[in-house]
């Protein structure tokens, strides 16, 4: 044993001090004191560095995980590509985990353990079938198969949150590290590392005599010299350091064991680099050079890697193929020389090829504005240093489905706009898709370039909204059926209103045109200005804004009756929030990212649940579902049916700013609710409305996705009832000259006027684009006749006169 | 005598050590949780509690989904749920809702669960969003009424509670009358 004999020694040290003269024992005793204050401050900080280093692992951020179930929407591709995304191989006899196999109508696959929130979910042997888009059929593949309701495959790593300098590691323990992988490691670099006390002396002698000659400054350091100088990432390299080094190394070699050392030095040790992200250990090298797990390592592969200590970049094998090789071999050789293998296994080992797999596996994250959100809302609950060190496991929300169609929407999208409009260019954007009912953030785009992780504009960017703002303003009026109801004229006549602290304010419509009277329905669906500002100055301005934090808008637009108009700036997350809430019925659902926390153990730390508030009545929001649904159908919308068809239903609204800076669309279907926003970064004009510049990435968008249609439940004090499209007045419920429009049960006009059959050819015609105002209510027995298409153009015409 | 120096030196360097060693390494991973989202609320005020109807009688798990992959999924929340495992039954009820977001018996069900854990307001809201999905299903909405109420009791507004127990019994009548009328016809 060391210690004991050691500490019989401590006497001795004393009373051996035999020196003449006072000074001298004074001098001597001073210079004690401060070697050993020194060395005090190399002890503590080379004990923080290898407890803080030891359990340095960052944390691993997941995307959802991907549930099949018989009937479910999904076809063999989009599976085959989720297996690649989770890491799957293929393979002709897929028996081991993470492997799969084509058949003739579906595919045969092992899924892998894996820890969830909610704990370990055993490997599986499944069969998938597909027909007509479709899973027709899972099973547990045995004798006999049997049928499965479910399967839940493993979610995509979707990056990490890094500890200090960007290392990533995949902490090993000892006993899971190959020991062919030790032995080599022992006789490649510290044939004595089980027998020297941190330092060889012989090595540090011919070092310092190297050094000293002023020939090159060579190694010969131990493991523990390696690990203490990974543990301070400098290049210096001096005499002082190298005293530095071997003190440290003697300190750390005292208080812990070898192994305990060496099991830091393997997983500490830098073995490569991925753009920002540092590889550290050899548990995340295996998998970043090999794909695959330490333990599944072949001879050459671990002669490579213990190769690479030496110079993680000089033997980098993606970019130094042939000095890597020669690298390898010299270390098979060492494994041979001190009989670690075989003369047999040294001849195969040395035939075969690097091995090394092209592309890294995802590190750093392919979703940088998703993950700078997540980031965020950790950042709320967990300190900085643990979300970088304790190795916690992040279950988020993200649909790496939905977030390809967001990207690819944007891109394409912008790159036609450009391309088509001349003074249309720099042109960014930002997405934000969220699932209706569960509030979950399904796919975040940032910019226009997905890739690039810097400044988010789904977040970061305030942006006036324009007639985004608009919906509240009708929901207001709405919630009054006493005195609002869809077809309740507005006044879109000229307006000046005074207002003190601001100047006068005359709102102008988009085509510079006044309209009289409109109804309610129709203003929003026409995104009619000066109606809308006449109407939320008759609720009172206050009253209005005073909303905007039930729906999630934190922020407090300035006091001003254009505050209704839009003219104030909100980032596309913000707005995300409000339209969900219109979306879900008037329940506000928190948006959301992330599911669960989980520590390094498997523990669940945290679930972020599901939770609702109610902050609007059902009614007065399905009113305004269905007004909104006419933005699509019949109003400035009018164009997505280029993308989607229109049994969708999409509701929705579009924004435009002064001079056509900001171009906007938020809108939901039956499962999705998405915003976007296209502008510039300087805010120069765009030359895009709402329509011809948001919708399209929003259309092309949710053609990709399929959405649901959106068909919300007619809540029990909403009836449909029959009436003219033009004048709003009542017709029997046989009319077909009428249309079904939903009321406040009470708030229907009760009068019931003659039926206008006997005129359906003449003056005032029913209008083609208002045929199924009714049809969002989940009763299609109510839809009213379809009137032919060119009495669209008397609507029109009457509209616009 | 060189390795006599060596041996002084070591054991300098372990005093030293020793003497440095006071610092405790660091425990088990220091990680915040938050709390908030668990917070019950009030505790009932005592007194003259409505009484619930009368209990109603089990729906068939496998008759809330025509998807098999929900009932599985409701046949594990139900049992973690008898188990008193209202978290874990909880998560499988949003993994089941992101299947079915609109089905009732989903929504009710995870009213139930944070019925049990005490959040008394978010139950309702809860069972009112089922109610929302709910329309023609007198069965599902009674049971979200007398959730309701069985919440109200808790949060101690009786005429609240009374009013949504009389709700879900004239929900069980309606629904007996149009069994009865099916029955005989």
């Amino acid at each position: 044993m060391k210690l004991p004999s050691l500490l019989r020694n401590m006497p001795r040290f004393n009373f051996k001090f035999r020196l003449p003269g006072m000074a001298v024992r004074v001098v001597a005793l001073l210079l004690l004191l401060g070697i050993s204050g020194y060395a005090y401050y190399l002890d503590a900080t080379i004990r923080e560095a290898f407890e803080g280093r030891k359990f340095a692992l960052p944390a691993r951020v997941y995307g959802r995980a991907l549930e099949v179930y018989p009937g479910m929407k999904l076809t063999r591709e989009q599976f085959v590509s989720e297996l690649k995304a989770i890491g799957y191989h293929e393979n002709p006899q897929p028996r081991e985990p993470a492997t799969y196999k084509l058949t003739l109508t579906g595919i045969e696959f092992n899924t892998r353990d894996f820890v969830f929130g909610d704990g370990l979910q055993t490997a599986q042997p499944l069969r998938m079938d597909f027909a007509d888009g479709k899973v027709s059929q899972l099973q547990l593949r045995g004798t006999p198969d049997v049928d499965q309701p479910l399967v839940r495959m493993e979610p995509p790593l979707i990056g990490g949150i890094y500890p200090g300098h960007n290392e990533d590691r995949d902490l090993v323990r000892l006993n899971q590290v190959p020991k062919t992988l030790i032995d080599t490691l022992i006789a490649t670099e510290d044939r004595k590392f089980y027998t020297h006390w941190g330092i060889d002396p012989r090595g540090i002698a011919r070092a310092l005599f190297k050094t000293l000659t002023g020939q090159r400054i060579e190694g010969g350091s131990t493991l523990t010299q390696q690990l203490v100088k990974n543990f301070f990432l400098t290049s210096e390299r001096t005499l002082s350091r190298k005293g530095t080094e071997v003190l440290m190394s003697l300190l750390l070699e005292m208080h812990y064991s070898k192994d305990e050392i060496l099991e830091t030095y393997l997983n500490e040790i830098f073995l490569g680099q991925d753009a920002s992200r540092a590889i550290h250990g050899f548990g995340l090298a295996s998998h970043f050079y090999f794909d695959r797990p330490l333990d599944k390592l072949e001879l050459q592969e671990i002669a490579l890697l213990v190769g690479m200590v030496k110079g993680p970049t000089v033997y980098d094998p993606r970019k130094h193929p042939e000095l890597a090789l020669k690298r390898r071999n010299v270390v098979l050789e060492e494994m041979l020389g001190q009989n670690v293998i075989t003369q047999a296994q040294f001849t195969a080992a040395r035939q075969k090829p690097l091995g090394v797999v092209q592309r890294a596996p995802a590190g750093t994250s392919p979703y940088p504005a998703f993950m700078q959100y997540v980031h965020r809302q950790l950042q709320h609950d967990y300190r900085e240093e643990d979300l970088r060190s304790e190795g916690l496991r992040i279950f988020t929300t993200l649909d790496p489905f939905v977030q390809q169609e967001a990207e690819h929407a944007l891109s394409i999208r912008l790159a036609a706009l450009e391309k088509a409009r001349r003074n249309a260019t720099s042109l960014e954007g930002a997405v934000v898709v969220s699932s209706t009912q569960t509030g979950e953030i399904q796919a975040m785009v940032g910019g226009r370039d997905a890739r690039y992780a810097g400044y988010n504009r789904a977040l970061d960017t305030q942006r006036p909204i324009g007639s985004l703002a608009k919906p509240i303003v009708y929901l207001t009026a709405l919630e009054d059926p006493q005195h609002y109801t869809l077809a309740t004229p507005l006044d879109d006549s000229p307006l000046v209103w005074k207002q003190r602290g601001a100047p006068d304010w005359k709102p102008q419509n988009y085509e510079k045109q006044f309209h009289d009277k409109v109804q309610l329905r129709t203003a929003l669906a026409h995104s009619y200005n000066v109606a809308t500002a006449r109407l939320g100055i008759g609720l009172g301005v206050d009253r209005i804004l005073d909303k905007l934090p039930l729906f999630g808008i934190e922020r407090k637009p300035p006091p001003f009756a254009s505050s209704l108009l839009g003219a104030y700036g909100l980032a596309p997350i913000e707005v995300a929030q409000m339209y969900q809430t219109f979306a879900d019925g008037g329940f506000r659902t928190p948006l959301r990212a992330i599911r669960t926390v989980v520590d390094a153990s498997g523990k669940a730390l945290q679930r972020y649940p599901l939770n609702v508030e109610p902050v609007a009545a059902p009614a007065p929001v399905y009113l305004l579902t269905a007004a909104m649904q006419g933005v699509v159908r019949e109003g400035t919308a009018v164009a997505m049916s280029n993308w989607l068809p229109p049994e969708i239903n999409v509701a929705g609204k579009t924004g435009t700013t002064d001079d056509l800076r900001d171009s906007w669309f938020a809108g939901f279907t039956g499962d999705r609710v998405a915003v976007v926003w296209v502008g510039r970064d300087d805010n120069k004009p765009t030359g895009l409305t709402g329509a011809s510049g948001a919708m399209t990435v929003w259309g092309e968008m949710m053609k990709g996705i399929q959405p649901e249609p959106l068909e919300p439940a007619m809540p029990e004090d909403v009836e449909l009832v029959n009436v003219d499209p033009a004048s709003g007045v009542r017709y029997d419920e046989g009319c077909k000259a009428g249309i079904m429009l939903p009321f406040i049960k009470g708030s229907a006009p009760t009068e019931v006027s003659p039926c206008a059959d006997a005129v359906v050819a003449a003056p005032v015609p029913a209008p083609a684009d208002d045929k199924g105002k009714a049809k969002p209510e989940a009763k299609p027995e109510a839809k009213p006749e379809a009137q032919p298409a060119p009495e669209k153009k008397n609507w029109f015409q009457r509209l616009f006169n | 005598m060189k390795n006599r120096y060596g041996l002084i030196v070591a054991a300098w360097l372990l005093l030293l050590g020793g003497c440095a060693g006071v610092k405790a390494p660091p425990a088990a991973p220091s990680v915040v949780t938050p709390g908030g989202a668990t917070t019950p609320e009030a505790s009932p005020q005592p007194g003259a509690e409505p009484a619930p109807p009368a209990q109603l009688e089990p729906v068939p798990t496998s008759a809330k989904s025509s998807n098999r992959a929900i009932v599985a999924l409701l046949e594990r929340a139900e049992g973690d749920s008898r188990a008193g495992q209202h978290e874990a039954a909880g998560a499988l009820l949003e993994r089941a809702l992101r299947i079915e977001p609109r089905n009732p018996w989903l929504w009710h069900q995870l009213a139930q669960a944070r019925l049990a854990q005490g959040q008394y307001a978010q139950a309702i809201t809860l069972a009112r969003k089922s109610n929302s999905f709910a329309a023609k299903q007198r069965r599902v909405q009674a049971e979200n009424w007398q959730l309701i109420g069985n919440a109200r009791v808790a949060q101690g507004d009786t005429a609240g509670a009374e009013q949504a127990f009389r709700q879900s019994a004239d929900l069980v009548q309606q629904e007996k009358d149009a069994a009865g009328f099916s029955f005989f016809r």
